[in-house]
């Protein structure tokens, strides 16, 4: 009876493996009574064990019924929090590309199907996996979640157990929050997507060209720690948002969050011609400024101190960040 | 009509998932392997799915309400259940709490049907 073993291993190969050999046994005997009860224990045909096969559930329920617990991949309790974030995480990056559509198109009108393609391009990449990486993330969460849960279960719980109320001050405003989100995210697509127009725009009776900031023969490389850096900001953004108030937790997090931001952030900007290192002489040519002239002077003073005082203020940024999350985190 | 017909079978099913525990522990002062069970049911008027009788006897045994024990002797080896003392004690409880919620609803049905009775 070929059909009833591939029944019977179709249903244990999804059992854990101890109790695989005590339930095989047991289904082939209930399989075998019903077949006993049917047709006799001579003649038995194929269409007989199919049709008593069908009676039964599919192997697949069978199984789940064995196991007795749903499987998911993201549960009830996080569901509603996986919602908003996806929901969110969807909408900034769909309206990031449409924004880096809407700049280049602009600047350059002639060539608005390429980048009408580019933007379609750009959403059916960017969306799964914008989706996938927060499912993902929502999952780990989840396996990791389940630990605390069970460790909780079992504990008398009193109303004095209840935590207090947030204060005002404690509270994380959602908006807040999502604004931080979306400000990342338009910086990813820009920097990602039409990164030609970071720097001065030139003006002169009608655009006539971007004098770049950056270098763009290495700016490639760069990209993808400038993507993570602001990444590791939306996930913080993420955090404040599902936990809603400041705890030490939240802060510790943040701390380290930002020290990450902040190795890189240093490492980008002092690694070797990250800036554009022509800006200078492109700027005197696109005619802003005159060689020679006291503005120039002053632009170039200001170009060469730049990498210096953006490290600080981002340094006292980060920093204060990380300080405030700690401050709120310990009013009561 | 139709639309009523599903809601109750999806209902019945649902109070027919809490009962049948009762059921199946009433009749197993005595060992019986599983097959015997659900034909013993059907034949009571308690019709349950192998599929569904199966992994139940197991959960209650491993909750520790069921002992069970292989029979190796017969042409068809089978494994029988049996109520384990903590079992007995569980399935007497649970026919006092049964009578009282049967009662209780008795009660509320019938009392239903009074004052309606009486308003018209």
């Amino acid at each position: 009876m070929e059909t009833i073993d591939r029944y019977i291993y179709a249903v244990t190969q999804k059992l854990p493996q101890a109790q695989r050999k005590d339930i095989a046994d047991e289904l082939r005997g209930l399989i075998e009574d019903m077949l006993e009860e049917r047709v006799g224990i001579a003649n038995i045909k194929e269409s007989d064990v199919e049709d008593v096969l069908l009676e039964l559930d599919s192997p697949n329920e069978l199984a789940e019924k064995y196991r007795g617990t749903k499987k998911y991949l993201i549960g009830p309790e996080l569901f509603d929090s996986y919602i908003l974030v996806l929901k969110i995480v969807l909408i900034v990056v769909s309206a990031g590309i449409g924004i880096g559509f809407l700049i280049q198109t602009i600047l350059d009108p002639i060539s608005i199907l390429d980048y009408f393609i580019d933007m379609i391009v750009s959403l059916v990449t960017s969306l799964p996996m914008a989706f996938g990486w927060t499912t993902f993330s929502f999952a780990i969460g989840e396996r990791s979640g389940e630990v605390k849960r069970k460790d909780l279960i079992g504990q008398e719980w009193k109303p004095s157990d209840l935590p207090p109320i947030p204060d005002e001050k404690r509270q994380i405003k959602r908006g807040e929050s999502i604004a931080g989100i979306i400000f990342y995210a338009i910086f990813i697509a820009f920097l990602a997507f039409s990164s030609d127009y970071f720097g001065i725009w030139v003006f002169q009776d009608e655009f006539t060209g971007v004098v770049p900031f950056l270098n763009e023969q290495t700016y490639g490389s760069y990209l993808m720690f400038i993507i993570l850096l602001f990444g590791f900001g939306i996930l913080k953004e993420c955090l404040k948002l599902v936990s809603g108030k400041w705890t030490y937790k939240l802060a510790i997090v943040t701390i380290i969050v930002n020290a990450v931001s902040m190795a890189a952030i240093v490492f980008i900007i002092n690694g070797p011609d990250f800036w554009n290192p022509e800006f200078m002489n492109e700027l005197a040519e696109a005619g802003v400024v005159t060689v020679g002239s006291e503005a120039f002077d002053i632009v170039n003073k200001v170009w060469d101190q730049l990498t210096f005082w953006i490290i600080i203020l981002l340094v006292i940024g980060l920093v204060w960040d990380a300080v405030d999350g700690f401050i709120k985190a310990r009013k009561k | 009509m139709a639309d009523a017909k599903e809601h109750l079978d999806k209902l019945l099913q649902e109070l027919r998932r809490g009962t049948i525990t009762i059921g199946v522990l009433s009749q197993l002062s005595e060992a019986q392997y599983g097959y015997s069970l659900v034909t013993m049911l059907s034949e009571k008027g308690i019709p349950v799915e192998p599929g569904t009788l199966y992994p139940l006897l197991r959960r209650l045994e491993k909750q520790g309400l069921l002992d069970s024990q292989w029979d190796t002797n017969e042409a068809r080896p089978r494994k029988y259940y049996l109520l384990s003392k903590t079992g007995k004690e569980v399935f007497d409880l649970l026919v006092v709490e049964w009578k009282s919620i049967v009662s209780s609803l008795n009660h509320v049905i019938e009392n239903e049907g009074d004052e309606k009775n009486g308003d018209h």
